[in-house]
């Protein structure tokens, strides 16, 4: 008990150990952002600012992230509140999960199979007559890249909120209904208080994933507006030395946005949770 | 006469098992109607359907002259208080019960802080459910249901999970709340002594139905049935027809001269009250009873003698 009291920080040595690679990188990507031809300097920043391609790509990546997020986070939440007890049992739960067995390139494969103007669903819709079967897949709007994070991502969801139905008490439902509450304030006041911190952590998640992943908006994007982890690889990959700084210097901001939009979600989190454990004090 | 609540006829059947079996009583307005029984008797399932929780297979239920049975629970002006105080988490205690008076009839300013000023929780308006202990939980529980300003409440057990010495003060200052403001109420529990202590009336259930409904002291006195008689205790039954008050009872060291005598032999020996009880085996009856001995010993083996004057037929008849 005491050695456990006394080097209890040793416990953080495997974690610390293990983000030693992606915080070197994050230090690494910072410097070489402020870096040009060997000299500190903020002219990528400058750069990025001026760029209508890279605020374009801002403005598509913040589009597509939080429209793919939400609509996995409201999907997932209807098919979890409608079918939780079903999903109790094993099988139902497996099939509802299988879509999270496969990487993502692959799904997106899958997707510009099913759903490309050459795919199996526009081939059934010429079968049965139709003549302009509309363009779901490296398409300006990404519909493409949302529908496979959709598809993708709700699996996910459902995994994060089944258990915040299982561990709700019946008893609760009973209760709104017996002091006069409908449908609705069972759901505002006996779900929403325990769904409300893991949907914004399980938004965290999604939203950090699809606005910074690279496979699915590679395979099912355009080239313009392209995804801002598209145009960084390209900026980094790309024919000019003088890109890098531009891909990090992205990326940079990217993380920082996505640490600051983390850091005020769980403050938000454990304040509510704090408060539903232990009160105020 | 129109009853608050008037029960009629009432069956619940799951599957093939009936759980409430012709159930039927009256509550009249402010009166208190304890209902005690064995786990299992269907007790709680009486409760959910009075509340509207769950729907009568058979019957009818009435408020006020009205029918209600088809009534959702979210339409009855019935309240219920659970065994556990189900507080929201999220709400402090004054949002607890303002969320109860949300759905009150008609909405007095003054309401909550009248009610948190009677369940004695005022200085803990602004706490939150796991601030406070389980007693003052089951306070806020019941102001809360008190808000919606039903015509009936019914309390399921609310008292089950609390220490003993709490459950004893909650259950005094809930007869008395109960009693200043005239609230019909139904008072569900398992234990004989809460019911006597909380009901006018109170309900003996047993394998769905009321065994006997009276006033506690006519429970005692005039068991209807040898179910009622051991299980509010107090009685020595001695067949399915006729018993003996135990207080009739004499327990010698020498073969009474009059009337029937059992062998018994002393088992246990407990204290309670200032007296000495001695838990007894009568071998010939395959029977057990307690009964207040000065001077009992572990072993000892004494008479059990009941007068015969003194033996009473069940549903109050002298034999």
């Amino acid at each position: 008990m005491k050695w456990s009291s006394n080097k209890s920080w040793l416990l953080f040595l495997p974690a610390v150990l293990f983000l030693i690679l992606p915080l070197y990188g994050l230090a690494a990507a910072i410097s070489q952002s402020f870096q040009q031809q060997g000299e500190w300097t903020l002219s990528a920043y400058q750069q990025l600012f001026q760029s209508d391609r890279f605020l374009s790509a801002v403005g598509f990546s913040l589009e597509v992230a939080f429209l793919s997020s939400l609509l996995s986070l409201l999907i997932g939440l209807l098919f979890t509140r409608s079918f939780y007890p079903y999903l109790a049992s094993h099988t139902p739960r497996l099939i509802v999960w299988m879509p999270m067995l496969f990487p993502h390139f692959v799904w997106g494969y899958m997707v510009i199979l099913l759903l490309s103007e050459t795919g199996v669903l526009a081939q059934v819709f010429t079968l049965l007559g139709g003549d302009d079967f509309p363009t779901l897949t490296q398409d300006s709007r990404g519909i493409g890249i949302i529908l496979t994070y959709v598809w993708k991502e709700v699996p996910f969801v459902i995994l994060m909120l089944l258990p915040v139905y299982a561990t709700i008490k019946p008893e609760y439902y009973d209760l709104v209904k017996t002091l006069g509450g409908g449908a609705w304030s069972q759901f505002k006041q006996v779900e929403w208080p325990h769904l409300l911190p893991v949907m914004i952590e399980t938004f965290l998640i999604v939203f950090a994933f699809t606005i910074s992943a690279y496979e699915v908006p590679a395979l099912l994007g355009t080239t313009f507006p392209e995804m801002l982890s598209v145009l960084s690889y390209n900026w980094f990959y790309g024919s000019s030395w003088d890109d890098r700084s531009l891909a990090f210097a992205a990326m940079v901001l990217l993380s920082l946005f996505i640490l600051i939009l983390t850091f005020i979600g769980y403050i938000y989190m454990n304040k509510k949770r704090f408060r539903m454990m232990k009160g105020k004090s | 006469m129109s009853y608050v609540l008037e029960a009629n006829d009432l069956t619940k059947q799951f599957h093939k098992e009936r759980i409430l079996n012709r159930v039927q009583f009256q509550l009249k307005k402010g009166e208190v109607l304890s209902i005690v029984g064995p786990s299992g008797s269907g007790k709680t399932t009486l409760l959910r359907t009075l509340a509207g929780l769950e729907k009568p297979t058979e019957g009818t239920l009435s408020m006020s002259g009205h029918d209600i049975t088809e009534k959702k629970a979210n339409e009855r002006s019935i309240g219920l208080v659970f065994q556990q105080p189900l507080l929201f988490p999220h709400m402090t205690v004054e949002e607890n019960i303002r969320y109860g008076a949300k759905f009150a009839r008609s909405s007095k300013k003054d309401s909550v802080t009248d009610l948190l000023s009677a369940i004695e929780l005022s200085d803990y308006r602004g706490y939150y459910p796991a601030e406070i202990s389980g007693g003052q939980q089951q306070r806020v529980a019941l102001a809360r249901a008190i808000a919606t300003e039903p015509d009936v409440i019914l309390f399921d057990e609310p008292f089950s999970s609390l220490d003993p010495k709490l459950r004893h003060d909650l259950r005094i200052w809930l007869r008395e709340f109960l009693a200043e403001r005239s609230i019909t109420s139904i008072f569900v529990t398992h234990d004989t002594e809460e019911a006597m202590l909380m009901g006018d009336r109170v309900g003996v259930f047993h394998e769905g139905t009321f065994q006997q409904i009276d006033r506690p002291e006519v429970l005692y006195k005039e068991p209807a049935n040898a179910f009622v008689a051991r299980f509010i205790g107090g009685h020595f039954v001695l067949s399915e027809h006729e018993y003996i008050p135990l207080s009739n009872c004499s327990v010698t060291t020498n073969a009474y001269e009059t009337g029937r005598r059992y062998m018994a032999t002393i088992q246990h020996i407990t204290f309670q009250h200032g007296q000495t009880i001695a838990h007894m085996s009568m071998e010939d009856l395959n029977k057990t009873t307690t009964l207040p001995v000065a001077g009992a010993e572990v072993g000892q083996t004494v008479w059990l003698s009941f007068p015969d004057e003194q033996i009473c037929a069940f549903g109050g008849r002298a034999v």
